[in-house]
């Protein structure tokens, strides 16, 4: 008896869930929301409207890594995070911030986002440190669930972005992935 | 009483001590601890009441801290506040004898939650 070769055990041996197979925009918001008003000030929302983020900018981020591997990265400009320190430090932010503690408290936001993301995606995973500079690369277009949002008028990019390049012989998006 | 709170982020110390005092905790001593292993020195040498440690730090994590307090026979009540809140995590706190797991974000009610009759 022969068989006939259509690939489909090879393509489902090589599926590999993208982040919008696992969560939605909308959660990731929601989870962003709850953290901006516990750590930065009950009166302070996120805006889902985008703005364009200037040239001066830092990212903070976590990578998660597990059955979905990749980084949850907040991206803003310099003076928005130096902002959202002070915020998260009130009265004991001091008259000059200096780059530590601009990264310690930028690092936490993003390390309060990332560990709600990782909880709401499949396990188990592994959660690492903060780390604030220049945002990993995308890697995988379609492996992207970003949010443009506006905090106190300034623009706030959220991307969780999966960390490794697409398959062999998978198309950009996940629309023109069907055989 | 005496409380150690245990963060590698200087900035999340600062505010679970504020939510401590919102929660109405106000009139404690606070010791800070900048990793697990400075914890565990800490649990020795300053003797607190109660540790509240965050999860993922460098040299130490909390629950590494945590085994290393239990199996040198330590009993002193250990809660976690950390940003990993799935139930597997609260397992694990749960199975390596820590009293109770506060995800971040947190309110003072959070705190109220966990603490009221754990903090005198």
């Amino acid at each position: 008896m022969t068989t006939t070769d259509t690939g489909a055990r090879r393509r489902s041996g090589d599926v590999r869930p993208v982040i919008t197979d696992l969560i939605d925009a909308a959660t990731v918001e929601a989870i962003a929301a709850e953290a901006w008003v516990a750590l930065v000030g009950e009166d302070e929302v996120l805006v889902p409207l985008p703005g364009e983020l200037p040239v001066d900018i830092v990212s903070s981020w976590v990578d998660v890594v597990g059955p979905w591997t990749g980084s949850v990265v907040l991206t803003t400009a310099r003076s928005t995070a130096e902002e959202l320190s002070r915020a998260l430090l009130r009265d004991t932010a001091p008259a000059v911030l200096d780059d530590e503690d601009v990264a310690d408290a930028f690092g936490e936001i993003a390390n309060v986002v990332g560990g709600n993301v990782k909880a709401a995606l499949p396990g188990p995973s592994a959660l690492s440190l903060p780390q604030v500079g220049n945002a990993p690369l995308v890697r995988n277009p379609a492996d992207v669930c970003r949010l443009d949002l506006l905090w106190r008028g300034e623009p706030v990019a959220i991307s969780v972005q999966g960390a490794l390049p697409p398959l062999p012989g998978t198309t950009p998006t996940r629309k023109n992935e069907v055989s | 009483m005496k409380i150690l709170i245990a963060d590698d982020s200087r900035v999340m110390r600062q505010i679970v001590i504020r939510t401590l005092r919102q929660a109405g905790y106000d009139d404690h001593d606070i010791v800070e601890a900048e990793d697990g292993a400075d914890a565990l020195a800490k649990v020795s040498s300053e003797q607190p009441d109660l540790v509240l440690s965050d999860w993922n730090m460098p040299n130490m994590t909390g629950i590494e801290c945590l085994q290393a307090m239990r199996a040198s026979g330590s009993v002193v009540p250990f809660g976690f506040v950390t940003s990993e809140g799935s139930p597997e995590m609260r397992e694990k706190a749960a199975d390596a004898g820590a009293l109770f797991l506060i995800a971040k974000p947190f309110t003072e009610d959070t705190f109220k939650e966990h603490l009221d009759g754990v903090i005198a």
